[in-house]
């Protein structure tokens, strides 16, 4: 029997879902979260809605995604707040046990729990003793990439990886700068979601291993070369068939037709599928240290301008990335 | 291009498969076949383009998820004046083994290219056109255009098919009722084709030469006894450089009969059509190729086309819409496709409640598949239209007259947000604020303000939020209501 996911999406791929979304925190000013559950507006008709964690599970169920996440009670890292940070993070636990609870697809829907705490490195590894003593098929860490330091983000990351099994996905949400990605690879992380690569695109952004191009720029104007050289995404590839895309006629259309935004994104998101299959050729023939330093070396040209954050980040693993051996 | 070719003479592209003689126009089955083109049966369409792209739709979507066989370009569309840059970028791209235009607009090679000067529907300039020059709608603002500049474009661009100037002024509500304004246009247009043909040919070589792109003759949109002066010369002097004839207006059709030497070459309609009762008739008066503006427009609109021809049996005697609006809260939870037994990759994957999902949500891949299912549509239409012709010419005015009776006179409006105003939604006014205005703001000012571009001039990554210039948004800026009272899509309100 499908379920109704299957019949409104044809999904040749795995789909995770969550029900409420950390972008919401900030959009959704009046959302007041109790024990109960979140209460907030309808965005659609501005009628008074709650979401609890029993709610979100059985929408999930009935969703059938493949990964599905708890209801988590979510502020953003850089709050001052420290007992309501703690509060969230403690709610957060219980409301994982009304998730498990209430999940009627066990055998065939994967629920991932999410570790919260802040920045608040002791109040994290606690919240991770906990989630992981109950024992979810995937572990998310949540709370990040909303506007915290760099350093404070690889911080957070490495305190719950060390203290996690290893034969669970761990999974760090709304990641997706090519530099997070390679970085909390290395600090311990497997997978990641973000809407960059293709918000990027509607603003004209091509993302390369040199780094991001504005096509928006007039010096584009008469760049008759690919998005990006050697690239084999739909748009850069040659040979039979090939559709011959052009900076230039990307730069005409950009902030003017949708189907530049389309290229970009065709592009932006082989650029960063190809990454990550770079990342784990490079971990099973065991040169990861060898290609950071590479990776880096293509943004920058000169290692002293290598982000700061990064250097020492991946100095907490052992990895220096300005070392002469690649 | 291919070379010259002493056997053939080069300029005839078109073969009529089968003639019948109706409404005082010729009808006929027919192949437009061009050198390294696929060739296209006709009736048919081509795509409409903006800014050398079919709205909504990637180059490699168009080979794959459509069957239309050539698109209509406006040069308007490449000739921005920049502080940057003498020439229009189109013309410094060498791509080889590939014509300019098409290599410049990713166009799959298989597909023609027709260019015009200006775009179909146009925006009405303000000032008018002057006794040398048209008026072009840029996006740095209007300019003018004369048939030395055009010829330029042409030899430079290398479309496949090109229209030369004509006086229009794409305000036939008002200008056209003018008869002295009417004379001018006829007059000027023939001094302009004098003009252009003498830049392409200043030997005026023999026919069977391959001079570039085929050449489709302006009819007027004004009536017979203003112009004959002109389609007579068109058919004297003009007949052996013209592959084909762009007709802004369908009622000059029957008149044309008298010329034998235009009757064989290929009709594109470039006058108005907002229903497919409008195609219909235009297939009756002898059309035989098409650009359907009312396409981009209806899928902006949120609406599935439904119609088929020949139409369905209908016993119930109803009434039968020509589109579904897909905004309407009935196909909320709906799994049917947006027309039933339609084979489009929208209809054969998806259903109404993912594409209202799609289009409220404002996510862009609502318009992709609607363009999608649209285009295959109008492309069904058009292979049941020459179907319906190939069992001859009675069988093909029965099935128009059932078309006519069972289907409604209008397609529906969409009651929903359109995406953002883009290249084809100029107010009609030219004096008057674009609405997409915010988006063209430092167009040319190189990244000044950009922190991306800053950043990337200083030779760094730059990433994030701070780093993001301006989206290309895909919410409009205002409602339905208010980009309708606007003009939304229209030449003239
Ligand atoms: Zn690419
Ligand atoms: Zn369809």
């Amino acid at each position: 029997m499908p379920s109704r996911n299957d019949l409104l999406i044809i999904r040749p791929f795995y789909i995770l879902t969550s029900t409420f979304s950390f972008q919401m925190v900030s959009l959704l000013k009046l959302a007041k979260i109790t024990e109960e559950g979140v209460r907030f507006m309808s965005p659609h008709d501005g009628t008074p809605m709650l979401l609890t964690p029993e709610h979100s599970i059985s929408l999930q169920n009935t969703i059938g995604s493949d990964i599905i996440m708890q209801l988590d009670d979510v502020l953003v890292t850089t709050s001052p707040d420290h007992v309501r940070m703690r509060e969230a993070m403690e709610r957060s636990v219980r409301w994982l046990d009304r998730c498990i609870a209430a999940h009627k697809n066990p055998d065939t829907q994967n629920l991932f729990c999410i570790i919260q705490g802040g920045l608040d490195t002791e109040m994290r590894r606690e919240c991770t003793r906990e989630m992981v003593a109950r024992n979810t098929p995937g572990i998310a860490i949540g709370g990040l990439s909303g506007g915290e330091a760099k350093s404070d983000f690889c911080r957070v990351v490495l305190t719950c990886t060390e203290l996690l099994p290893e034969l669970k996905p761990r999974y760090v949400m709304g990641i997706g700068y090519p530099e997070d990605l390679v970085v909390s690879v290395a600090l311990g992380a497997d997978m990641f979601d973000c809407v960059w690569p293709t918000r990027t695109a509607r603003f004209g952004n091509a993302i390369t291993k040199h780094g991001v191009l504005n096509i928006r720029n007039s010096k584009y104007a008469n760049d008759f070369g690919p998005l990006e050289e050697g690239c084999e995404c739909a748009c850069c590839r040659t040979g039979e068939g090939a559709m011959g895309i052009t900076r230039a006629f990307v730069h005409h259309n950009t902030a003017k037709e949708t189907v530049s935004a389309h290229l970009l994104s065709i592009h932006n998101v082989w650029y960063q599928l190809n990454l990550m299959r770079e990342v784990r050729n490079a971990i099973i023939a065991d040169e990861y240290p060898a290609f950071l330093r590479q990776f880096f070396a293509n943004l920058y040209p000169d290692k002293a301008d290598y982000p700061e954050w990064a250097v020492e980040a991946l100095r907490m693993v052992n990895i220096d990335l300005r070392s002469n051996n690649t | 291009m291919a070379t010259p070719n002493s056997d053939k003479d080069m300029r005839i592209i078109f073969r009529t498969v089968n003639d019948f003689i109706a409404n005082d126009g010729a009808v006929r089955l027919g192949r437009l076949s061009l050198p390294n083109r696929n060739p296209v049966d006709t009736p048919n369409y081509f795509g409409l383009t903006s800014r050398g792209a079919v709205p909504h739709m990637t180059p490699d979507n168009i080979s794959k998820h459509t069957e239309i066989g050539g698109v209509y370009i406006a040069i308007e569309d490449f000739l921005e004046h920049s502080r940057k840059r003498a020439y229009p970028a189109i013309y410094n791209i060498d791509v080889p083994g590939k014509e300019p235009l098409h290599a410049y607009t990713a166009t799959p090679s298989s597909m023609v290219t027709i260019l015009g000067a200006r775009r179909n529907p146009a925006v009405t300039a303000p000032s008018g056109n002057g006794r040398n020059y048209i008026s072009i709608f840029t996006s740095t603002g209007f300019q003018r255009l004369d048939t030395e500049n055009y010829h330029r474009a042409i030899e430079n661009v290398r479309p496949d098919i090109a229209i030369p100037l004509a006086d229009l002024t794409f305000n036939e509500s008002k200008a056209y009722s003018n008869a002295k304004r009417q004379l001018r246009m006829v007059e000027r247009t023939e001094d302009w084709l004098a003009a252009f043909f003498k830049l392409r040919d200043p030997e005026d070589t023999p026919r069977k030469t391959d001079h570039g792109a085929h050449i489709f003759g302006p009819l007027l949109p004004t009536d017979f006894q203003t112009q004959w002066e002109y389609i007579n010369r068109l058919a004297q002097d003009y007949a052996e450089k013209l592959s084909g004839l762009a007709v802004y207006d369908v009622n000059i059709l029957p008149d044309l009969a008298e010329y034998s030497s235009l009757t064989h070459l290929p009709r594109l309609s470039l006058d108005i059509m907002t229903s497919p009762h409008d195609i219909l008739r235009q297939v009756q008066l002898g059309i035989d190729l098409f650009t359907i503006p009312f396409l981009n427009s209806t899928s902006d609109a949120g609406v599935a086309l439904t119609f088929k021809f020949p139409p369905p049996p209908n016993p119930a005697a109803s009434i039968l819409p020509l589109g579904t609006d897909l905004w309407s809260v009935d196909h909320q939870t709906s799994l049917a496709p947006l027309a039933e037994g339609c084979e489009c990759y929208a209809c054969t994957r998806h259903h109404l409640a993912y594409m209202q999902h799609l289009l409220n949500a404002k996510e862009m891949l609502g318009w992709t598949l609607l363009q999608m299912h649209n285009h295959r549509v109008l492309s069904d239409f058009f292979a049941g239209i020459r179907g319906s012709l190939g069992r001859g010419y009675a069988a093909f005015e029965e099935d128009c007259a059932r078309f006519a009776r069972v289907y409604d006179t209008e397609i529906p409006k969409g009651t929903g947000t359109r995406p953002r105003a883009r290249g084809y939604h100029f107010k009609s006014e030219g004096g008057e604020s674009k609405i997409n205005e915010a988006a063209w703001e430092n167009y040319e000012a190189a990244g000044s303000g950009d922190p991306v571009v800053a950043a990337e001039m200083a030779g760094r990554a730059a990433t994030g939020a701070k780093g993001e210039g301006k989206e290309t948004p895909v919410v409009p800026e205002g409602g339905a209501e208010e980009l309708d009272k606007k003009g939304f899509a229209e030449i003239d309100k």
